[in-house]
């Protein structure tokens, strides 16, 4: 029997999110709730993608920490934006 | 510093940065020279967004709903697909697992000719509504940012084509397969920039 692994459920995961992401663009007027929350998930995609698809979690500690922080900067720049 | 030790290393970083301290680099340094340049380009258009959607509100709150979501949906799920395939690709060579690891680089191609279809599909659809870069800020913004993405996957696909003819031909195995592992890194990093465009330009308003 095929074993469903760790990999598996991550990209469901990230599946998941991007579908519940578009229901609130779809659904929802962008209030700022709306922005903050869509802003966490791509930064928690992005931060899965980086340690589990790009298996940097346990590789080198700077490409890994220059990576998390690009994840870190443009999400907190989505939130940013709706202060103006 | 041994004269062996001196031909495998540059010596111009400091020594907390080597792998021995700071750990493996996947792939190798001329790839990730590479991906550090292409985030920075990514950068500078994900900025540049900001800027126009801070002088544009009302063009950036209508923009999305003059596109076509379906196609962003389908083809952020694709991409994501592909991200895995390419993990199990790199789980299977070094299992020595060649076939599988060939499968899984086939299904990633076909991910990413898929991407590409969609997004040829989704640029006329935006002409024959009569969206062009020249529409609005937003629409400029959009053909930038998602026509330089494309011709991303476009040559990392190609790329994956190379990666297969040289697992085909007995480049790579457990012990040594730096070149695909160069190559699945660039592709997640492909798989990252969407993961940031698509709420930007679908999603958010």
């Amino acid at each position: 029997m095929k074993r469903f692994g760790k990999l598996e459920y991550y990209w469901l995961g990230l599946i998941a999110i991007t579908l519940f992401n578009t229901f609130l663009g779809e659904n929802f007027e962008s209030t700022a709730v709306v922005t903050i929350l869509v802003a966490l998930t791509v930064m928690y995609k992005g931060l899965v993608v980086i340690d589990h698809f790009m298996e940097l979690k346990g590789a080198n500690r700077f490409l890994r920490i220059m990576m998390r922080t690009y994840f870190f900067i443009f999400p907190s720049l989505i939130i940013l934006s709706t202060l103006f | 510093m041994s004269s062996i030790e001196s031909s495998n290393t540059l010596a111009i970083f400091p020594r907390r940065w080597s792998e021995k301290e700071a750990g493996r680099v996947p792939g190798n340094i001329p790839i990730w020279v590479g991906i550090l340049s292409e985030l920075t380009e990514f950068g500078i258009f994900f900025t540049a967004y900001f800027i126009a959607k801070f002088n544009y509100p009302e063009v950036f709150a209508s923009g999305p709903l003059s596109l076509n979501t379906t196609i962003g949906v389908c083809n952020t799920i694709i991409l994501l697909t592909s991200s895995y395939f390419m993990a199990k690709a790199m789980s299977n060579v070094r299992r020595d697992n060649l076939k599988k690891c060939e499968r899984f680089l086939w299904l990633t191609f076909v991910c990413a000719c898929m991407y590409l279809c969609l997004k040829t599909y989704e640029f006329n659809w935006n002409d024959v509504q009569g969206y062009s870069t020249k529409t609005n800020e937003f629409f400029t913004v959009y053909y930038y940012m998602t026509f330089n993405h494309f011709l991303h996957v476009g040559w990392a696909g190609c790329a994956i084509l190379w990666v297969i003819f040289r697992l085909r031909s007995g480049a790579y195995s457990s012990k040594e397969h730096s070149g695909l592992e160069a190559l699945a890194v660039y592709w997640h990093m492909i798989d990252l920039m969407w993961i940031l465009i698509f709420p930007l330009l679908y999603v958010l308003r």
